[in-house]
């Protein structure tokens, strides 16, 4: 009689976001893949994670943690851009953000089921980013996982973009924006670290509040993340982060970043790579200049022991997305481990979420992504995806 | 000496690599699979090429190796039958043409034997492909299928004058409605003309031909090539009385085209235009010398291409993501897979330069739950049975064309690579001197583009020279140069 009751029980969902997964894979990233695993989720987080198991609700050929993706630019328009001032380090883009856009369910499908939400580049130093889940509740309290994560800025061309005056015109108005150069951006930065750490110009709140946030960089409390594409906005960043003394840099859209090894390890900065193009070319709108990146730049940056993260700005089409970046990575020469990695516990630790997601292992948010083959593979797909628990997309429906 | 320009350069140091089996010779594939695409897969397997064709496939101790032929591949290789891309206008000098239409044209007479398309169709496997013009038009000139090789177009032409494009999505600057209208009255305006030229027949007997002996052409030839009109859904009576010779050859392809010379590539952007083609080719009477070159969108429109019996050629991309202007919801289609429900004989083909290697086409196709053999069907057999190449290319097999792929792996694994690419039993490709392949992967710097590492600079005067060349020649390269010399001047000023 027994007998019969037990796999009977064992089939019945304890409760609606309980699950059992089962998997002939499971890659918990944090530790080696487990053959025919399982990982149990109970109440929004995961419960154990281990070989065997049984009374599977769910079942897939493979299991990987949620997505992260650190540029995945939803909220990102011109509009989070803020005019006034070129230092905006007070900001938040929570501020900005829309959390009702259709594109937040575009990214849970692929997979990402964390993101970084940052102001976008055209101010030098843009403002505070936020780490959020990319779905639930559309309010800021049930996305949020950290609300102040990193500080973002930009160097390079694109600060500058649209600044020059008109001619004809008076340059000395409210109106031009300043800087107009490249020149003007890096010093915008370094005045911007200056004064903080002379501490002027702090009567002024605002001046006060930004630098209250620089000296949070300062202190390593906050990682700068800054838009470096070309090998002088690298090489820039870095001498940046050397001279003040920056403890956590992040290189983001780091195109060139494999041109200078000797500097990425000297410097100790991380990575953020954009998307593999066809023919490795990056087009730049802002300067007559295209940026090359090669398939095997993300193996490049592992072998030098440069921490990375991979990214697909938003990329939605088939061939685009986040795990397509990853297998990218990998016809580059990247092992898969590695690429697994690159896309979800080193995004994690790169701004300090790491207690709460980017692995499988327990206690840590159930997000998790359900293969029907090997992951990051062109032959594979993302077929499930459950998020704190909760199946966002369903495996069973096909 | 006139014809060693840069860039024939280029391509010939990537492809003109000495051949060890001429046209003629003979040539021994070894491999440790051999995945013919005709029936299972062969381990150890040996393929014997004599003049270009097949003549044996099997396992290396049932076929006999000549003892004359040079021998490739070895074990660590897996050999697959060359990819086909079924439909392209890539490789040419502009696709389009802005005359609405122009079947007169041929694409021969703007294909780009150099172009980079070609030489990356080498490196993703692609040994046979269908270019026609780009489907900017109402009736678009005539295509060719080509092999991506050699420096002339006759070189590589496998099939000359075939195909002709038409398109029903309305051309830059037209509606629909004024599409339709062209593209009909394309057929009309043909019509009017015969009409036109058998009445001038009639009322002046023998005008066309005391015309023709005046031009000196020849009648018997052109008396052998028939007179009369052969088209199927309607006829001009009296078309036997003009000679072949006399026709406009403005006019004369279109005419060829309801007599099932060429096939017909329609052009579809949305599944109306699917409606739209149907309704033309039965109204020609050419539908079963049609094939659809549909986008992602016109899955939509899949029970009509099934009821009408057509192929297609899925040129946009495979998975189609509509987003509900109402509700918000995003919906992804996955459009292979509603072909193959529909029995619609379908090949793969892109123009999105990220998806276009047709191994990641059959591999997408794959993780959305096509069958393996059914996927890669789509990028081999069946855009050579779609090109009427049915019997030449598309699978291993005897008597087809020796186009043999070498992979380092599974063809459709993200980390193999076509190592050695043999179209008709000549190696063409190698991937161990393919420099470019080389720089995409490792991000090499062009020759004297680099900056000189400490050992190098200063030692090497004829390298400066070659600089000096190349910033004349090579305007691309000019980004890469000016950095090259921005970081020779920091490292004089010795860095920040």
């Amino acid at each position: 009689m027994l007998l019969l009751i037990a796999p009977l029980l064992a089939a019945l969902p304890p409760g609606d976001d309980d699950w059992t997964i089962q998997a002939a894979t499971v890659h918990t990233v944090s530790g080696a893949p487990i053959e025919n695993g399982f990982v149990r989720v109970q109440g929004g987080k995961i419960a154990a994670v281990g070989k065997g198991g049984g009374g599977a609700t769910l079942e897939c050929a493979a299991v990987t943690p949620g997505l992260i993706d650190l540029a995945l630019g939803i909220d990102t328009g011109p509009l989070s851009v803020e005019q006034s001032s070129e230092t905006a380090a007070r900001l938040s883009a929570s501020d900005g953000l829309d959390l009702f856009s259709y594109r937040w369910e575009r990214a849970l499908r692929s997979g990402i089921t964390t993101a970084l939400a940052q102001p976008a580049d055209y101010d030098v130093i843009g403002g505070l980013g936020l780490v959020l889940k990319t779905g639930g509740a559309p309010t800021l309290a049930a996305r949020l996982v950290k609300p102040e994560a990193c500080l973002r800025g930009a160097i390079g061309a694109q600060p500058s973009n649209g600044n020059a005056i008109p001619r004809f015109q008076e340059p000395q108005t409210f109106y031009f924006r300043r800087p107009t150069t490249r020149m003007g951006v890096e010093w915008v930065f370094r005045k911007a670290f200056h004064d903080t750490l002379q501490g002027q110009g702090e009567d002024d709140p605002a001046t006060a509040a930004d630098h209250a946030v620089l000296r949070r960089v300062l202190a390593g409390e906050l990682p700068l993340v800054v838009q470096a594409k070309a090998t002088q906005d690298v090489r820039t960043a870095i001498y940046l982060k050397e001279e003040f003394g920056i403890p956590r840099l992040v290189l983001d859209h780091a195109i060139e970043a494999w041109r200078e090894p000797e500097l990425l390890k000297r410097s100790g900065v991380a990575v953020i790579l954009p998307p593999f193009t066809a023919d490795g070319r990056h087009a730049d709108g802002f300067v007559n200049d295209s940026y090359f990146l090669p398939l095997d730049a993300a193996r490049k940056l592992h072998e030098w022991g440069v921490p990375f993260a991979l990214s697909a700005h938003e990329g939605a089409g088939a061939g685009a997305r986040l795990a397509d970046q990853a297998a990218a990575a990998q016809r580059g020469g990247l092992p898969l481990a590695a690429a697994l990695e690159a896309v979800t516990l080193t995004p994690a630790r790169l701004l300090g979420v790491e207690a709460r997601v980017g692995s499988l292992e327990a206690g840590k948010d159930a997000d998790l992504v359900l293969w029907n083959g090997p992951p990051l593979q062109p032959t594979s797909r993302i077929i499930g995806v459950l998020l704190q628990g909760r199946l966002v997309l369903d495996p069973r429906s096909k | 000496m006139k014809r060693l320009l840069a860039p024939a350069l280029l391509l010939a140091a990537l492809l003109a690599a000495p051949l060890p089996a001429q046209q003629g010779g003979r040539l021994v594939i070894e491999a440790g699979r051999i995945v013919t695409q005709a029936g299972p897969d062969i381990e150890n397997g040996r393929i014997v090429i004599d003049g270009g064709r097949i003549t044996a496939v099997g396992k290396a101790e049932e076929v006999e190796k000549p003892w004359d032929a040079t021998v490739i591949g070895g074990k660590a290789f897996v050999a697959f039958p060359g990819f086909v891309e079924a439909h392209t206008s890539q490789g040419m000098d502009r696709a389009n043409e802005n005359i609405d239409v122009a079947p007169f044209l041929d694409i021969r007479d703007s294909i780009d034997p150099v172009a980079y398309f070609f030489e990356d169709c080498l490196r993703q496997g692609i040994t046979t492909i269908n270019v026609q013009q780009g489907a900017n038009c109402v009736v678009g000139g005539r295509g060719m299928v080509v092999r991506p090789i050699g420096m002339t177009v006759e070189e590589m032409a496998m099939r000359p004058l075939f195909g002709l494009k038409l398109s029903t999505r309305p051309k830059g600057g037209k509606s629909r409605a004024t599409q339709m209208q062209a593209l009909r009255f394309a057929f009309e305006d043909l019509r009017l003309y015969l009409e036109g030229l058998v009445e001038k027949e009639r009322d002046d007997a023998g005008y066309a031909k005391r015309e023709a002996l005046f031009q000196g052409r020849d009648l018997e030839a052109e008396a052998a090539q028939g007179r009369a009109m052969g088209g199927t859904a309607w006829k001009v009576d009296g078309l036997e009385l003009v000679p072949r010779g006399a026709l406009d050859e403005r006019y004369a392809p279109l005419l060829e085209l309801l007599e099932g010379r060429y096939t017909a590539f329609v052009h579809c952007g949305d599944p109306l235009d699917v409606v739209h083609a149907l309704e033309v080719v039965r109204a020609q009477g050419i539908l079963a010398r049609t094939v659809l070159v549909i986008e992602q969108d016109c899955w939509k429109a899949a029970d009509r291409i099934a009821e009408a019996g057509v192929p297609v050629i899925l040129e946009g991309a495979l998975l189609d993501v509509q987003r509900d202007p109402i509700t918000g919801e995003e919906v992804e289609t996955f459009v292979p897979k509603v072909l193959q429900e529909k029995g619609i004989r379908f090949a793969l083909s892109s123009e999105d330069p990220n998806t276009r290697a047709p191994a990641y086409q059959a591999a997408l196709a794959i993780a959305h739950g096509m069958e393996r053999t059914a996927a890669l069907d789509a990028v081999t057999r069946v855009p050579a049975e779609i090109l009427g190449l049915g019997d030449e290319v598309g699978s291993l097999e005897r008597g087809k064309l020796g186009n043999v792929l070498l992979c380092s792996g599974d063809p459709l694994s993200v980390t193999t690579w076509v190592e050695h690419v043999v179209i008709e039993g000549r190696l063409v490709y190698e991937r161990a001197k393919d420099v470019r392949n080389k720089h995409l992967l490792e991000g090499v710097q062009p020759l004297g583009t680099a900056p000189p590492t400490s050992a190098e600079a200063g030692e090497d005067p004829e390298h400066e020279h070659e600089k000096a060349d190349e910033d004349a020649g090579a305007e691309k390269d000019a980004g890469d140069e000016q950095k090259g010399k921005d970081e020779d001047k920091e490292k004089e000023d010795g860095g920040r």
